[in-house]
């Protein structure tokens, strides 16, 4: 196991890894930009060494300062968390190169998977079903309306190179289908730097559900479950849980080994996420596969009882997998809502500030546990340069029912003063009947009236 | 500590060119890449269509589409010396050579990097012209050098005959072919033959000597066809009765294996390279992937002036050419009018020298600049030095030439630039390690030969098609033809305007007729260089080339990098 390794993030993941670390006696040296300089999680790192000006380009973006650091405190790993560098193939291999361990894939699976088309096509390969559309990149406008006449409208146009809704077009009819080229082509260039365009039919009232896969370096590779992410507002997860209320149990055999196996077939290593659209008739097909440890594992935590960051720096230290698949037991159900310090009443609008006080949640429910996954303290300040999100609040019931329960109490015994954040948003989602009875799908937050502003 | 560092170079081009001499000189790299592709194609058409046709009416393919059906589907095809004999007619009919009627490339089969060599059967029958042998000895001479398996696609009617003597007697005629294949053999190469039709006295010989030949039902390999032999046409023998694979493959041996066609002969072929040792590129790749450029590969086609004199900034070059753009500068602080450093190449470690086309400072006289495209003494022994060191160090070398020649004048002979020049020579000279030349644009005189010109034997030598190989500018030619009517700036000196017109005129004679001898495409159809490159295509060039050098374990010397002697070099002149 690694005698040091790096952590290059900040927030609740930099100290979910930090404690991770100690977990297996491993010490940690934490970058940070100078924003974060008193920051609460520093206090339980081992070493803190600031990386560069505030601006995340500038700090968590800056391989250069971040590679140095590590040769200068003697780290023999990077964990790069989630987000800034974690899925950037470039500074895989420079770590590589420089002999220090990249906890993650290799640069090149980072690549594979990481540009949309060659990742669809990889995993139609291995058998997985994808949406019908492009087979790559699409030409130009004339392959695009060849296409759709195939697949039939509606479709939707998405970047290559993309994610997070950028450069992407909904398109009904063929007569639309010129327009929401241009548009999406240019949204592409401007935002990524590459405006190729594949095209996909639009699946509606679609559910996102997500199996986390856990790979070694040997071609080893289990599911643990999956996790529905469909609660999205602007293609931003707000609710996560697991098991979907949506998936049998011999669905999530067959399509959690398919998954597992096509991940193993490619050389993958460490923590992946394949993601998959359910449609109404209740078809899967796959969406795109995230490459790093994402925000939502603790919900797959709870109901596996299996530390993913463990498990990371586990592969990464070349030790072989010694989950076997048929003794992993998925247990109860757990539920993650996302804390964010934005004003759900003014469009979600970002409200750092000065958090004067706050007080963990707590749960009085028998067989109902509550993780709060979060690096503040009383006075800390939210800097405005990252992204706004204030800790995970993870509820673990025997069942969704309790589960329910348990997040209501949760969330109402969550103190946060000072800051608005999305609570009371969560609050009105569990009172939903979509929610509550789980028929939600990917339109439903879009659809409704919960979002206001 | 003993870790090699690569680290980033270069820049996008949107911020290190402004958009409209970007443009302009994509524009005018363009229209010679398209002059290139015209030449290209035309050397590719053979003799034409009609030939095609006839080939194909005898149940054989083109040699383009064996070769096609040989390599691997995702391999590309990479020639050299597509314009030999460019330019050039024979006899009084004036015939035409494309190619030297004979095509040697590099292609994959089986993952594995080979050495083609197959005759045009659409030119004169496949029959070798003056250059064709000289051609195919290159090709072979590549292959012995990095040890690459060779494949002989052989449908051959022998020496082109009314040019005999230009191909048959000399050293490097017909006979040396068979010396190479002779010399390959001895050195435990791989070679491997296919007999596809007529093939007569130096086409019968070919296939020979390699290890294993597969001849088709319509193949026929003889000393003397049949129409050279007495009481033939009575006795009804024909070349392929006393010559075709009822003989050869059974009675003589001379052959290996029958098939019935072009088609089932080349699978077999393939099926032969996939018993060779697979390529050991892998292995010394060390875990690293093999990974693109961070910049577009077209890119290359704007990145430098086609007017040799002005400057631009290689590292852009360079960054356009290693893998993720990551570089490690050796020496970055001496001899600044050179860039040496390594990189990798489809994951392959890989040296690389280039000139440095900008001003910079005299490292005495530290407010005085010193125009780039020049070696002078700190140059030269810092690339001297690197250029040994990748020798002990086993790092195949990659010279990028745009050089005007050597320091002249007081300075520079008082410093020994002659002693110093020549102890790069000797390097070069005796480096076992494999290098390859890039001509990219001026290659003049001595700072040809110092950057290892084909002289010093690189196993390939490209050029671009704005490559100027001479020995020395035009305008240097010139000065010295008419020093005596010049002053000391070298403006003339005369009487009259007159005279000064007069004179005037002649320099540029002179000038013109130097200009017309650098052009590339007599250096390529000469074979002084071994192909003509599109910049974009420098890349593929060297991801193969590398390849090449790193595929055969066990015959040269690959030191893993942490014994590099390159660490001493860098450490000492910190």
């Amino acid at each position: 196991m690694f005698r040091t390794v790096m952590i290059a993030n900040r927030g609740e993941i930099a100290l979910r890894i930090i404690r991770a670390c100690h977990g297996l006696g491993v010490r940690t040296v934490v970058a940070h930009s100078e924003a974060d300089r008193d920051a609460p999680w520093l206090d339980e790192a081992d070493l803190g060494v600031c990386v560069g000006g505030a601006r995340a380009d500038r700090s968590y973006l800056n391989a250069d300062a971040i590679l140095q650091a590590a040769e200068q405190t003697d780290c023999q790993a990077i964990h790069p968390g989630y987000g800034f560098l974690a899925e950037n193939a470039l500074f895989a291999a420079r770590c590589e190169q420089q002999g220090i361990t990249f906890i993650g894939p290799t640069a090149r699976s980072i690549r594979l998977m990481g540009d949309k088309a060659s990742a669809k096509r990889t995993m139609a390969e291995a058998g997985l079903p994808t949406i019908p559309g492009s087979d790559g990149a699409l030409s130009g406008v004339d392959d695009a309306r060849e296409i759709a006449r195939q697949v039939g409208f509606p479709v939707l146009l998405k970047a290559s190179a993309g994610g997070g809704g950028k450069g992407m077009r909904r398109c009904e009819t063929e007569a639309l289908l010129e327009e929401a080229f241009q548009q999406a082509s240019l949204e592409a260039e401007k935002a990524f730097g590459d405006a190729s365009l594949y095209l996909e039919k639009l699946i509606t009232a679609g559910r996102h559900i997500e199996f986390q896969i856990l790979c070694d370096a040997f071609g080893d590779a289990v599911h643990l479950g999956e996790r529905e992410c469909s609660i999205q507002r602007k293609h931003q997860k707000l609710v996560e849980e697991s098991p979907s209320p949506i998936v049998s149990a011999e669905e999530r055999r067959q399509l959690g080994t398919m998954a597992a196996q096509a991940v193993a077939r490619v050389g993958y290593r460490g923590v992946g996420t394949v993601e998959f659209l359910r449609d109404p008739a209740g078809t899967f097909y796959f969406m795109e596969m995230n490459t790093r440890l994402q925000v939502e594992h603790p919900v797959t935590e709870m109901i596996t009882g299996i530390d993913l960051v463990a498990e990371q720096l586990r592969v990464a230290a070349n030790v072989p997998l010694t989950l076997q698949q048929d003794a992993i037991e998925f247990a109860g159900h757990a539920i993650e809502f996302r804390i964010n310090a934005e004003d759900p009443d003014q469009g979600f609008k970002p409200d750092p500030g000065e958090i004067i006080s706050f007080a963990a949640p707590e749960v009085e429910l028998d067989d109902v546990r509550v993780r709060w996954d979060s690096a503040i303290r009383d006075g800390y300040r939210i800097p405005p340069h990252y992204d706004s999100m204030v800790g995970k609040l993870i509820v673990h019931g025997p069942d969704r029912e309790a589960a329910l329960r348990g997040s209501v109490q949760a969330l109402n015994s969550l103190g946060l003063e000072g800051i608005c954040t999305t609570a009371g948003f969560h609050l009105r989602l569990l009172a939903a009947p979509a929610f509550r009875e789980g028929t939600y799908d990917i339109d439903f937050l879009a659809s409704g009236d919960l979002v206001g502003g | 500590m003993a870790k090699v560092i690569l680290e980033p170079i270069g820049e996008a081009r949107e911020q290190s060119f402004r958009d409209d001499v970007w443009q302009a000189q994509r524009e005018q790299m363009e229209r010679h890449n398209q002059e290139l592709q015209i030449k290209r194609d035309w050397v590719r058409d053979g003799w034409g269509k009609k030939y095609r046709e006839r080939v194909r009416a005898k149940g054989k393919l083109t040699t383009w589409d064996r070769i096609d059906r040989l390599k691997d589907e995702d391999s590309p095809v990479l020639p050299i010396g597509t314009l030999v004999n460019y330019g050039r007619t024979f006899g009084p009919d004036e015939r035409t050579s494309p190619g030297a009627g004979v095509v040697t490339a590099f292609a994959r089969v089986h993952g594995r990097w080979v050495v083609v060599i197959a005759n045009d059967n659409t030119v004169a029958s496949g029959s070798w012209w003056p250059q064709t042998p000289e051609k195919i000895q290159r090709a072979q001479e590549i292959g012995l050098r990095m040890r690459l398996p060779v494949v002989y696609l052989v449908d051959c009617s022998g020496l082109f005959l009314p040019e005999q003597s230009n191909t048959f007697p000399g050293r490097m005629g017909a006979g040396a072919i068979f010396r190479m294949n002779s010399l390959l053999s001895a050195a435990g190469v791989p070679q491997i033959a296919g007999v596809h039709g007529d093939c007569i006295a130096g086409g019968g010989y070919m296939p020979i000597i390699s290890d294993v030949v597969y001849m088709t039902e319509q193949a026929y390999m003889v000393i003397a066809g049949a129409a050279l032999i007495k009481g033939a046409k009575s006795s009804q023998i024909s070349s392929l009765t006393i010559g075709g694979p009822d003989v050869h493959v059974h009675l003589s041996r001379c052959a290996d294996h029958r098939v019935p066609d072009d088609v089932v002969l080349l699978k077999r072929v393939r099926e032969e390279i996939s018993k060779l040792p697979s390529p050991a590129c892998d292995y010394y790749r060390y875990g690293a992937e093999a990974a693109q450029p961070r910049f577009d590969a077209d890119e290359m086609n704007g990145l430098f002036p086609t007017d040799h004199r002005m400057g631009f900034d290689v590292r852009q070059l360079l960054a356009r050419l290693v893998d993720n753009s990551l570089f490690w500068e050796v020496l970055p602080h001496n001899g600044l009018e050179m860039i040496c450093g390594v990189g990798r190449v489809n994951g392959l470690y890989t040296g690389f020298i280039a000139n440095n086309p900008e001003l910079t400072d005299h490292p005495a006289a530290g407010n005085v600049k010193r125009p780039g495209g020049i070696l002078y003494r700190e140059g030269i022994a810092k690339i001297s030095q690197f250029s040994r060191t990748c020798n002990d160090d086993g790092i195949p070398i990659v010279w990028l030439q745009d050089i005007s020649g050597f320091d002249i004048g007081v300075e520079a002979e008082k410093q020994g630039l002659l002693g110093y020049g020549s102890n790069l020579i000797y390097t070069n000279s005796s480096n076992e390690v494999p290098m390859i030349t890039v001509l990219l644009r001026k290659c003049s005189g001595a700072g040809y030969y110092a950057m290892a010109g084909l002289p010093y034997r690189p196993v390939l030598q490209l050029a671009t098609p704005i490559t100027r190989l001479s020995v020395m500018e035009g305008r240097t030619l010139a000065i010295g033809a008419f020093r005596t009517k010049l002053d000391d700036n070298f403006n003339v000196i005369a009487e009259n305007e007159g005279e000064a017109e007069k004179i005037r005129q002649g320099m540029q004679d002179v000038e013109q007729r130097i200009e017309g001898d650098m052009d590339p495409v007599l250096a390529a159809a000469r074979r002084d260089v071994d192909e003509i490159v599109k910049p974009s295509e420098l890349r593929p060039y060297l991801e193969a080339a590398v390849s090449m050098a790193y595929q055969a374990a066990g015959y040269r010397r690959m030191k893993n990098p942490r014994i590099w002697a390159m660490h001493d070099l860098s450490v000492l002149t910190r």
